[in-house]
């Protein structure tokens, strides 16, 4: 159901915001165990939120998000629960203040339904790397969901929240709405304020939406986009009013189809699902343009430089003292630190500071993370140049459809590569939405991405809706 | 080329603790994604200038006086905490 005819129903009283949402924790306890999607459950803070949100709406004090029931992602935090960045280092940790995109929900009278599963620390394509076990794929629980934000993807997929909020550095709302059949969109940087969002790396980081359809994202992102002064790299431009130009004529509109994108290395049915996605939006009179993006060979090398420079930065705060798990070994200060570290940290987390620490030290720094910087700027100048030809850009959103679990996901090099189509979205800071365009003959999801230009996600969100309202989406049947 | 004193110094670098067998695996694994990573090499550097910082900070706030968060918040997910404050091996 659509996050409005929810707003609809509820403030017809067709049903109560109490009613609604024990029908999802109760479908959550059912199903759950099955894809792991959540890793808390706000079983008594949900009802409780659902009274307050009751009452309001019987006062004729409703507003856009007041009732309705959603997930969040475990590294955006939350006033009084646990927020865990599914890793054993935030295990027991409480956040004791809310981010700024759950006091702008909360102000409204949203109801969180619990916290999502996640790829630990948001590092990975797979959300296998969580300490607290991975995530299932509704449409096969024999594969994985993709990831960062996997648990968000997957509860939307299953039906066990409204809507939900994750986070992309690197196409973690995009990939995994992309194998769970959903629709993520990742805002431009600087239109949502990551205030209380876990830094992983922070010129790249983004919160992000998941939902059922372009449309729902627009209307879920029209209640956290905005500066904030608490964050100094968000921004006064976004106007918000996200889903204004849904329905509207897109004749004439012209959709960039860059060449490199369907090269060596994408399946052959993701290529032709994506290829009849431009065949649809040609036959509706858009004027379907080549462009061009070489810099894409160079693109995901450039972007695991940068965001694990960032990500050894930001994550040097976690030493077992001021907050997280704390080691019982190490006799002085830095053993403390690093046994700390040791335990608290998965695999994946610590190939990744290490890569960040090689990248920026003394003898590798020019030519790996200088050489990184200066490719950010070629591709942010491709792109410009790009959207002097287009209005969207289409392309993949991954080389290929949900894998089997355990098949990719223990190998890092093929994990990193296969975030190819996904990476130069962040780089360019770029708004982008993924949603299905076809499946695969395992029944599994496909998905592409419309890639728009800074701050035009109503674009986005309406070439995205036009073709969701033609397309025949099969849920996941879990 | 990627050897184990290099992974040792990284470690170090990164407060990360590390058996020998994890080091040895450490080195095998970083000597694989730094052979992706080793692509920027490639890139030509004559290229016209660029950007260090990729992040536009066009709207700072004010310097505000603010009042903090109180001591026992700031402190409460600490595992050692004695009369508000942190408590850490002996440095000196």
């Amino acid at each position: 159901m659509a996050l409005k005819e929810i707003r609809d129903m509820l403030d017809k009283k067709e049903i109560s915001v109490v009613e609604l949402t024990e029908a999802y924790l109760d479908k959550i306890n059912k199903r759950d165990k099955k894809i792991n999607s959540y890793i808390t459950v706000c079983q008594e803070n949900a009802l409780e939120d659902a009274k307050k949100a009751q009452d309001r709406i019987n006062a004729g004090l409703s507003d856009a998000f007041t009732g309705i029931p959603i997930s969040v992602k475990d590294n955006i935090c939350t006033l009084g629960v646990k927020t865990t960045c599914a890793s054993r280092m935030l295990e027991d940790f409480i956040p004791p203040y809310d981010a700024t995109v759950m006091e702008k929900l909360k102000k409204s009278g949203i109801v969180m339904l619990g916290k999502t599963n996640m790829d630990e620390f948001a590092m990975g394509g797979s959300s296998q790397t969580s300490y607290f076990g991975g995530v299932k794929n509704p449409y096969d629980t024999d594969r994985v969901t993709g990831g960062s934000s996997g648990g968000a993807a997957a509860s939307v997929a299953a039906g066990l929240c409204a809507a939900a909020l994750g986070s992309d550095t690197g196409g973690s709302v995009r990939q995994p709405a992309s194998f769970c059949g959903v629709t993520g969109l990742k805002p431009t940087y600087g239109a949502v304020s990551r205030w209380g969002l876990i830094a992983f790396a922070s010129s790249l980081d983004q919160i992000g939406v998941i939902a059922k359809s372009a449309e729902d994202t627009g209307y879920l992102l029209n209640g956290i986009y905005g500066y904030d002064k608490n964050d100094a790299t968000s921004s006064k431009k976004s106007e918000g009013d996200y889903t204004s130009l849904v329905g509207s004529n897109i004749t004439g509109l012209k959709v960039g189809v860059p060449k490199e994108f369907f090269g060596d290395g994408l399946n052959d049915e993701v290529k032709a699902a994506v290829l009849n996605a431009v065949e649809y939006y040609k036959k509706l009179g858009c004027e379907i343009v080549d462009v061009s993006l070489p810099g894409l060979e160079y693109a995901v090398s450039a972007y695991y430089l940068i965001s694990s420079a960032e990500a050894a930065s930001n994550l040097s705060r976690f030493d077992g003292i001021k907050y997280g798990l704390r080691s019982g070994l190490g006799e002085d200060y830095s053993d403390l630190i690093k046994n700390s570290r040791r335990e608290g940290f998965g695999n994946e987390v610590k190939r990744r500071i290490m890569l960040g620490n090689y990248a920026l030290c003394s003898g590798y720094y020019d030519a790996y993370y200088r050489n990184a910087t200066r490719i950010r700027t070629q591709l942010r100048n491709e792109y410009k140049e790009i959207f002097e030809k287009c209005d969207v850009m289409l392309t993949p959103t991954a080389p290929t459809t949900a894998y089997k679990i355990g098949e990719q996901e223990n190998d890092p090099v093929k994990m990193y590569l296969a975030d190819i189509y996904t990476v130069t979205v962040n780089i360019a800071g770029l708004p982008a939405i993924s949603t299905t365009c076809g499946y695969d003959s395992n029944g599994m999801p496909i998905g592409m991405s419309l890639i728009g230009k800074s701050f035009d996600e109503k674009t986005l969100i309406a070439v995205c809706d036009r073709f969701e309202r033609d397309f025949d989406r099969k849920e996941a049947a879990l | 080329m990627f050897n184990a004193e290099l992974t040792k110094h990284l470690a170090e670098l990164s407060k990360i603790e590390f058996t020998e067998e994890e080091l040895q695996k450490m080195t095998d694994d970083m000597t694989d994604i730094i052979a992706i990573m080793d692509k920027v090499c490639e890139f030509d550097t004559s290229k016209p200038p660029y950007a260090l910082d990729a992040v536009d900070y066009n709207d700072l706030r004010a310097d505000e006086h603010a009042d903090s968060y109180p001591t026992d918040k700031i402190t409460s997910n600490a595992k050692n905490v004695k009369n508000n404050s942190f408590v850490v091996p002996k440095v000196v």
